[in-house]
């Protein structure tokens, strides 16, 4: 990169001039009386209505019962996920035969979108709580599956090699060499999991569910409350960036013990 | 599948096994996973059609939408529909993602002005985009554009942002003192340089099209594969319920080996 | 302990339809309790003797015996010790040296008095919670020579196992794996290139030739050795100094060296 880094006082400014430039349009456009204050929302506007949702329910349950609710069934499709995704990874890896059965079957599904699944999840689960762990799960799976196979694939030889001439059982050698040694490949794929696991909840629940934070724009979008859209918008972003930091902090833990 | 990790060396193999065996397991395995289906399902009554469907209802649906139709239309104008959409999405917003990716990897002010921006767009997942453009565009086409511009967008622009700070010193500072400028700097150093990253961010791009194209039919539509999707649903149709997730993922899945395809004419310097 | 058998041992790769005999015609018997070294140029199939014998690859004609029983897969009866150490680096050194002995199902009391032991023998005490990647090349290289010893196998296959050192430390391991193996005299068979490390610390050495491997010469140490009493002298130095020593490497590497002109790396 040939330009050389900017001075920290230069890009503050134009961090800055984008962020205000940004925000003075928005304030423009909402002011301008073009439309209705609840179709564009200012953004103070937005911030209050924030706050509001935080201590008045709207759509049955205030913001943080909503978030609770999403963040719920996003942590059991994950749990899920991880619970069959990483075990079956190493199975994958140790014993071709599994290898056989499973990539076809998996191959053939893993394409399909999380959110293809929705008609089914409504079909099987009407508006329970199966309904969007099924399709955080479907969204959350393949990258845990996928990193924990390779990882156990690319462990180097020796490893193997030495742990059976020490005489490991199967189950000694997955646990005990294949896992510690997929474990940066397993982490990243949680972050990976993580993030489209979260991705695919919102998308479910703007369809089968009836509380939750996407359930919450979908009511507001009906409201043509903007204001309570965006604060959805905001709410959901937000969590995303928590998971994904809280991820990376295991990440950074996990690498400093192993001395990487 | 790789390799076996367990199995000791040198047991001598045979070379026309070894061209076989994939080609026969990915057969067999297709043929595995359609036995056992229609095992667990009209075989053996484990699993209720009303659950899901046996492998000849699948076949009965996808006769009827291919033939007759379904939903208003049949399948191949369901296709069209939606293929057609997401191209005009995807091209709209690959073309400014890659370009604004672009210019903030190539000039260090041009990131700074527009990173407060892109970092609060970026947090939110694209189907987060989907009541806000109903709001805004309503139940029709143009709502499904808008959001599958957020979705397509944010993907080309972090990777042609990466391509460009990936590219070595040596090949900018060789610009400089061939003074390369202007467009013949975008054309013959930036993008040849930062084009892996780029169809890296577009296949990103892709993906994220039809997977929020979908959940926006899914959402309120008149046509498309999503609608497929949706109307099945609510005729509780499982076979063609079945239908739809197939065609999506085949339509996603061609897509993204044209996608392929492209990238390896365009370059063939890279070695595989 | 036991006995090595190679048996008209092949091994032949067969790659893009066109064949390469790595090893032809190899036999040898290691006997009981005899430490033999293997030496030879790079390729020249040492290293595929040694995992054969391990169980880690099979020969293509002949069999390999351990203790009259045919080699098919890897276990804790015939340790290895890898040129690259191979000590799982999620593991303390208390952990990696147990970990075999898991295997055998020994019980927690005797487990802990035997790593205690080898910990002692190989210097690594007060090491016992430290990680591999705290550890010099040397130390880790001890961890895996007491990982292999702990587990009181019939045989121990060495593959280079000092390769990977720099030059003082190899010194310093060749001492005392001699010291060790005069102490527990176990069956083993050692690879290296290194004529000296294999004049020094066998009791036969095996020469083989490359491309096709096979075994050139057997040369018998021991008796010079023991005739000479180089084990009279502690420092190695003063071993390689001996006439006898001097004379019996410049034997080996004439062997080395004329191999029709082939080259030696």
């Amino acid at each position: 990169m040939l330009q050389p880094r900017l001075p920290a006082a230069r890009v503050a400014t134009l961090t800055f001039l984008g962020a205000a430039g940004f925000l003075a349009f928005w304030s423009a456009a909402a002011l301008s009386g073009m439309t209705s204050r609840d179709f564009l929302p200012a953004p103070w506007d937005v911030v209050r209505r924030f706050a509001q949702l935080v201590v008045e329910p709207f759509a049955g349950f205030t913001l943080f019962e909503h978030l609770l609710s999403s963040f719920q069934r996003f942590g059991m499709g994950f749990l899920i996920a991880v619970a069959v995704g990483i075990p079956l990874g190493l199975l994958m890896a140790w014993f071709p035969w599994v290898d056989r059965i499973v990539s076809p079957a998996f191959d053939a599904v893993r394409f399909v979108a999380p959110i293809a699944w929705v008609p089914f999840a409504a079909l099987w689960f009407g508006t329970g709580i199966g309904g969007p762990v099924l399709i955080i799960f479907m969204g959350a799976f393949p990258p845990v599956l996928i990193n924990t196979y390779r990882g156990a694939k690319n462990v180097d030889r020796k490893y193997i090699e030495a742990a059976q001439m020490l005489g490991a059982s199967h189950l000694r050698a997955m646990t005990q060499v294949l896992l510690p040694a997929a474990v940066p490949s397993i982490v990243a794929g949680l972050r990976i999991s993580a993030g489209l696991g979260w991705q695919s909840l919102v998308g479910a629940e703007l369809i089968v569910a009836s509380s939750g934070v996407g359930y919450l724009m979908v009511k507001g979008q009906a409201a043509v409350s903007t204001a309570t859209v965006m604060s959805g918008m905001v709410a959901i972003g937000v969590v995303g960036i928590l998971i994904d930091v809280a991820l990376r902090r295991v990440q950074a833990v996990i690498e400093t013990r192993r001395g990487l | 599948m790789l390799k076996s990790i367990t199995s000791p060396q040198g047991v001598p193999g045979f070379s026309f096994g070894a061209l076989l065996r994939p080609l026969a397991g990915a057969a067999g395995g297709l043929l595995a996973v359609l036995l056992l289906w229609q095992l667990l399902t009209a075989g053996s009554g484990l699993i209720s059609p009303a659950r899901f469907p046996a492998p000849a209802e699948v076949g009965a649906a996808l006769r009827q939408i291919v033939i007759e139709g379904y939903s208003n239309g049949r399948l191949h104008e369901h296709v069209m529909r939606s293929v057609l959409l997401v191209t005009m999405g995807f091209l709209v917003a690959s073309g400014v993602g890659v370009v604004l990716g672009l210019a903030m990897g190539a000039s260090r002010t041009v990131e700074a002005l527009v990173n407060p921006v892109f970092l609060l767009l970026r947090p939110i997942p694209p189907l987060a985009w989907i009541p806000l453009a109903i709001v805004w565009l309503g139940l029709g086409d143009a709502a499904k554009m808008m959001v599958i511009f957020f979705a397509a967008f944010v993907p080309s622009v972090i990777n042609s942002f990466a391509g460009v700070r990936q590219i070595d010193l040596p090949v900018f500072e060789a610009a400089a003192m061939l003074d390369v400028r202007g467009w013949r700097y975008w054309r013959e150093v930036l993008v040849p340089g930062a084009l892996p990253s780029i169809f890296t961010g577009l296949r990103l791009s892709l993906q994220a099209s039809w997977t929020t194209l979908v959940a926006a039919e899914l959402v309120g539509a008149i046509a498309g594969l999503g609608q497929i999707l949706n109307q099945a649903a609510q005729d509780i149709y499982p076979a063609m319920i079945v239908v739809g997730m197939v065609s999506v993922a085949l339509c996603g899945w061609l897509m993204t080996l044209g996608l392929a395809w492209l990238e390896r004419r365009l370059m063939p310097w890279k070695a595989r | 302990m036991a006995i090595i058998d190679f048996n008209g041992v092949q091994r032949v790769f067969r790659q893009n339809g066109q064949e390469f005999v790595a090893l032809k015609d190899v036999n040898l018997q290691v006997q009981d309790r005899e430490f033999v070294a293997i030496v030879g140029p790079s390729g020249c199939g040492k290293t595929t003797c040694m995992r054969m014998a391990a169980g880690l690859e099979h020969p293509t004609g002949g069999t390999v015996s351990v203790d009259r029983e045919v080699v098919t897969r890897p276990g804790p009866d015939r340790a290895v010790v890898f040129q690259a150490f191979a000590l799982f680096p999620w593991k303390t050194v208390w952990d990696n040296v147990e970990f075999g002995l898991i295997s055998l199902g020994v019980d927690a009391a005797e487990r802990k008095r035997r790593i205690e032991h080898y910990i002692g023998l190989m210097g690594l005490g007060g090491y016992e919670k430290a990680y591999p990647h705290q550890l010099s090349g040397g130390m880790q290289q001890r961890v895996a020579i007491a990982r292999a010893y702990v587990l009181d196998p019939k045989v121990l296959l060495m593959d280079e196992p000092f390769g990977a050192l720099d030059a003082q430390t190899r010194v310093v391991m060749q001492e005392e794996l001699v010291r060790l193996a005069r102490q527990h005299p176990r069956t083993v068979l050692f690879i290296t290139h290194a004529v000296e490390e294999a004049v020094y610390l066998a009791d036969r050495i095996v020469v083989m030739t490359g491309r096709p491997g096979t075994i050139r010469e057997i040369i018998d140490v021991k008796s010079i050795r023991e005739a000479e009493q180089w084990d009279r002298h502690d420092r190695i130095e003063d071993v390689m100094d001996q006439p006898s020593f001097v004379h019996l490497r410049s034997h080996v590497w004439k062997l080395l060296r004329d191999q029709h002109g082939a080259d030696l790396h």
